[in-house]
């Protein structure tokens, strides 16, 4: 009898710190211009609930753990904190002036952009303590950490540069210039290369990190009015994901020879993207349309789309 | 043994960053680009001049990062003189009559000359090779307001090239550094000043060379500038920068953007303007 209740405890114990750690499957999605977060479940494909988050979110990130999502928040110059599981808005952390995007490093912090302030700022969330001011271009906007954490890229979009920042020295150890407008950048598992996108130049743009030198460019003007903007590498690391702004389309190109492979239509204004860790699925946030794209990466097409919020900005997927 | 040897490595592991540093101070001694601005100082030309100033202000950020220091000289068009320092650039804002001697003057030294105040289509109609128009032609705002009645009949507007209330394109973002810096709102003159000298720190950045011709160059075969209007603006060989512009209603509001969606493709630049030399 003993036995078994000790038994049956430890079962329920043990089911609950693995369902506590089980990821949400949701897609969290930032609508600059309503103020909210569109909870869409990525099975269904249901919008679960839109969330008062705070004003003008845009960038918008995961905690390494997955039980949090970030959500830079630029008219009240803050981070806001969502539970992704209970949906709560936990906290709302002073984040410096006019923050637009972060990345989410390793080891918890975040490091974000503080657009115009021509800053990137290092906060903890836990100790909401900011860590480091560091100076940039004008218009920092893309932040991209490596996955070792040692080095944190932060593009700066009128000053037309990539500023590598070393860490934990913060010391900015590079300015490398790009294209004109650049955005985001990505980098491959092992470190050794990132992929920047310039919006306005159209190009995308082959990075490497032990030199920090561009070594390789391509403009996607195959694309009508293309507009890079995100970019993101499958898990084989053969092809870039980019979205296109108004080319309204997703951008399919070789990793290696930065060719474009195939041109995926989507909404109108496609910004933000996100893949699934197995790489089958695609979502871009449609900022005119207002709504959510759903991309079949295998078939090559949008297999669905959701109606969100109004100017949708960003999404991350916690699968 | 293993004493000396830790104590040396020690003080090696000091010394040579130290060094390095030391020898890389030693070469940070910037290159000056010396940009001459051309302005009477009555007031006239406030706007243009602020947005000179954004715009060398917005270099130097840049510059800071690369070792070039952009310098902005002022003077009024009677003290220009053929003596004097070569500069890199030269930037007019004054009558038709001013421009053209001060491009007289500097156009066969190989230096750019850039107007930034003047719409006047014979200018570009009159192709002066090594001068270059910042401000919209006559022909291109006329033809932005026609595109707009093709699809609005009867519509009263105005095109201009820059409104304070433009949030598009990180619009917002280029308004809100030009007022933290003039505390005015910045305006079409304003903006032709300011892309006047962004331009040169974009010829000079991409180019590595501060020599005039070189940015004169680069201006004429290869700026793809980010005007802050989406489109990347480059400049026809009759020296007239192509740009969208914006159109507002009679009290000023902002109405919406040329080339106008319907009428032409908003990249499609060449709908404005004076295309051809006479």
């Amino acid at each position: 009898m003993k036995f078994k209740t000790l038994f049956g405890a430890a079962l329920l114990v043990f089911a609950g710190s693995a369902f506590a750690q089980q990821p949400s499957n949701r897609l969290f999605v930032t609508n600059e211009e309503d103020n909210t977060v569109s909870v869409v479940n990525a099975g269904t494909l249901e919008v679960e609930a839109t969330i008062e988050i705070g004003n003008r979110p845009r960038g918008i990130g995961l905690s390494p753990d997955g039980s949090r999502v970030y959500v830079a928040l630029g008219d009240d110059d803050a981070i806001g904190v969502i539970d992704t599981h209970s949906l709560e808005v936990l906290d709302h952390i002073p984040a410096g002036s006019d923050p637009e995007a972060f990345a989410v490093h390793p080891n918890g912090n975040l490091y974000l952009s503080n657009e115009d302030d021509n800053l990137a700022s290092v906060l903890n969330p836990e100790t909401r303590e900011i860590l480091a001011e560091i100076p940039v271009g004008i218009e920092p906007e893309g932040v991209g950490a490596t996955p070792d954490g040692s080095r944190v890229m932060v593009t700066s979009e009128s000053t037309n540069m990539v500023h590598v920042i070393t860490v934990p020295e913060h010391e900015v150890i590079a300015h490398v210039l790009v294209g004109a407008r650049p955005r985001e950048i990505t980098f491959t598992q092992d470190g050794h290369l990132g992929y920047v996108t310039s919006e306005v130049a159209g190009e995308i743009a082959k990075f490497d990190v032990a030199t920090n030198t561009i070594i390789m460019t391509a403009k996607l003007d195959e694309i009508d009015g293309v507009k890079p903007k995100g970019v993101l590498l499958s898990p084989d690391e053969s092809t870039l994901y980019v979205s296109t702004g108004r080319g309204n389309s997703i951008a399919v190109v070789d990793a290696e020879t930065l060719a474009l492979k195939n041109t995926i239509p989507v909404g109108t204004r496609v910004w933000g993207i996100a893949l699934s860790k197995d790489g089958t699925r695609l979502y871009a946030c449609n900022g005119v349309s207002g709504t959510l794209s759903v991309v079949d990466t295998v078939a090559g097409k949008e297999i669905a789309t959701v109606e969100v919020g109004s100017m949708p900005w960003g999404v991350v997927l916690d699968d | 043994m293993k004493t000396v040897k830790s104590l040396l490595l020690r003080v090696l592991r000091w010394l040579v960053p130290a060094l390095c540093f030391f020898s890389v101070a030693q070469a940070a001694e910037p290159r000056h680009v010396n940009m001459l601005l051309v302005a009477p100082s009555s007031g006239e030309y406030a706007s243009h001049i602020n947005g000179v100033v954004l715009g060398e202000t917005e270099a130097n950020i840049q510059g800071r990062f690369m070792g070039i220091d952009y310098v902005l000289q002022q003077v009024s068009p009677d003290e220009v003189s053929a003596g004097g320092d070569k500069p890199a650039v030269v930037f007019v804002a004054g009558t038709a009559e001013q421009l053209l001697r001060i491009y007289e003057l500097y156009a066969p030294q190989g230096v750019a000359v850039v107007n930034i105040a003047l719409a006047d289509n014979a200018l570009r109609e009159q192709c002066h090779p090594g001068l270059y128009h910042t401000p919209p032609s006559q022909k291109m705002l006329a033809d932005a307001v026609a595109q707009w009645q093709q699809q609005n009949p009867g519509a009263s507007v105005q095109a201009m090239t820059w409104h304070p209330a433009f949030v598009k394109f990180a619009g917002r973002d280029l308004n809100k550094r030009y007022m933290e810096q003039f505390s005015v709102e910045m305006d079409s003159a304003a903006w032709a000043g300011w892309a006047a000298s962004r331009m040169v720190a974009e010829a000079v950045s991409r180019t590595g060379s501060e020599a005039p011709e070189e940015i004169a160059r680069y201006l004429s075969e290869d700026l793809a500038f980010d005007g802050q209007k989406g489109v990347p603006q480059t400049f026809r060989s009759n020296g007239q920068m192509r740009q969208p512009l914006l159109l507002a209603d009679a009290s000023g509001e902002l109405l919406g953007e040329a080339p106008v969606r319907g009428v032409a493709d908003s990249d499609d630049l060449d709908s404005m303007g004076i295309l051809d030399c006479d």
